[in-house]
């Protein structure tokens, strides 16, 4: 191996991150190399400089203030209004199932309530019909107003003597 | 069995559990936390926590600098554990996932802060643990001040690394991720973390290099 693979190499090697069979390589070389060796112990250095970074414990209290900040969120996001109505709903495709599902049964229990059996008090559809037509039947039999078009043609037709004019 | 302290509607704690199992066995995997978690189950979410906590605390105290903010950040990363445990699949190892949060809240907190470098610029106030204690050898007053000051240093090192190199040096070095799943944590190629390394480690070479001469 060149000096120049080995430089790129020496990062994954020293993480351990290498195939055996490159480690090997990697290996040979630098046991050939003075100045990879060199790097590697640089890098080796750098590595166990690291190791010097403290760690922190958490404190006791970590959990028991956790607990109260997801408390106080899940308050905070609590739904009002009319999104506490779709609460339970998992998706939007369950609550518009539901609401068809409503609409129908609405019109159904709307043309269901509608029969006159339900409701004896209300008229009839077939009644409220007579009635009017029995209304409007009556007016034919109303005198025409003297003078008009239809008076005079009603005298005609019916050729009442001596009224004519 | 003590009131729980976490008022999530749905169904009682300890309800996934068998009626002769009354603590849920410490070796437990955390996809099954997360399932408990997920029926509202607090005890599988504290086991969970106090498993992860300090790993979070100091990998995102490491990458902000900061002890204040490490914290809320790191309570942060457990709420948004909570919220979405409804909604997890286990498709990643949990750890995988969890860092994958942490890391993305770093991230996002450095761009509210507008790309701010906090330096550390606190003293230890919960003591931590140095190589000296670590040795079982009673630090000295010196050797505390050496230890704080070293630490000091690498902190200022690493804070001075784009984010990128930073997150994914202190994943390898600190939380003993493979290349693989640092790659998945962050979201990008294997070559790419390896890449990543390699600056990471030339920069810190010369940063730390400075400090001692």
């Amino acid at each position: 191996m060149k000096c120049s693979q080995v430089e790129k190499r020496l990062s994954a090697f020293q993480d351990g991150e290498l195939d055996p069979q490159e480690e090997e390589r990697v290996k040979g070389h630098l046991e050939s190399c003075s100045a990879c060796r060199d790097r590697h112990e640089e890098l080796e250095k750098v590595w166990q400089a690291l190791g010097n970074s403290q760690e922190i414990i958490p404190d006791p209290g970590f959990y028991g203030q956790l607990i109260k900040k997801i408390n106080e969120s899940d308050r905070a996001s609590s739904p009002t209004g009319f999104r506490w109505l779709f609460q339970g709903f998992s998706s939007p495709w369950a609550a518009s199932t539901f609401l068809i599902a409503g609409i129908l049964i609405g019109a159904f229990l709307g043309n269901f309530l509608g029969r006159s059996e339900l409701f004896p008090f209300q008229p009839s559809r077939a009644v409220q019909s007579q009635a009017a037509s029995d209304v409007f039947s009556l007016k034919a039999f109303d005198p025409l107003p003297p003078g008009t078009l239809g008076d005079k043609y009603r005298r005609m037709a019916t050729y009442e003597g001596g009224d004519r004019r | 069995m003590t009131k729980p302290l976490l008022k999530k509607k749905g169904k009682k704690p300890y309800s996934h559990l068998s009626p002769f199992t009354k603590m849920i066995d410490p070796l437990t995997e955390d996809e099954e936390l997360m399932a408990g978690t997920a029926q509202g189950d607090e005890y599988s979410f504290e086991l969970l926590v106090k498993r992860h906590q300090s790993r979070m605390l100091n990998l995102i105290y490491r990458f902000i600098g900061n002890r204040t903010q490490a914290r809320d950040l790191a309570q942060e990363v457990f709420i948004r554990v909570w919220q979405a445990a409804p909604r997890y699949k286990p498709q990643a190892k949990f750890t995988t996932w969890i860092y994958r949060l942490a890391a993305n809240l770093c991230l996002n907190e450095l761009k509210s802060c507008g790309r701010k470098k906090l330096f550390f610029s606190e003293s230890p106030a919960v003591p931590g643990r140095t190589p000296t204690e670590e040795r079982n050898v009673s630090p000295s007053a010196e050797d505390i001040l050496l230890a704080e000051e070293r630490s000091r240093q690498i902190s200022h090192a690493l804070q001075s690394l784009p984010e990128n190199q930073r997150i994914a040096l202190i994943l390898k070095k600190y939380d003993n991720l493979s290349y693989h799943e640092i790659a998945k944590v962050m979201e990008c190629s294997v070559s790419a973390v390896e890449s990543l390394l390699v600056r990471a480690k030339k920069n810190l070479q010369e940063k730390l290099i400075f400090h001692e001469k």
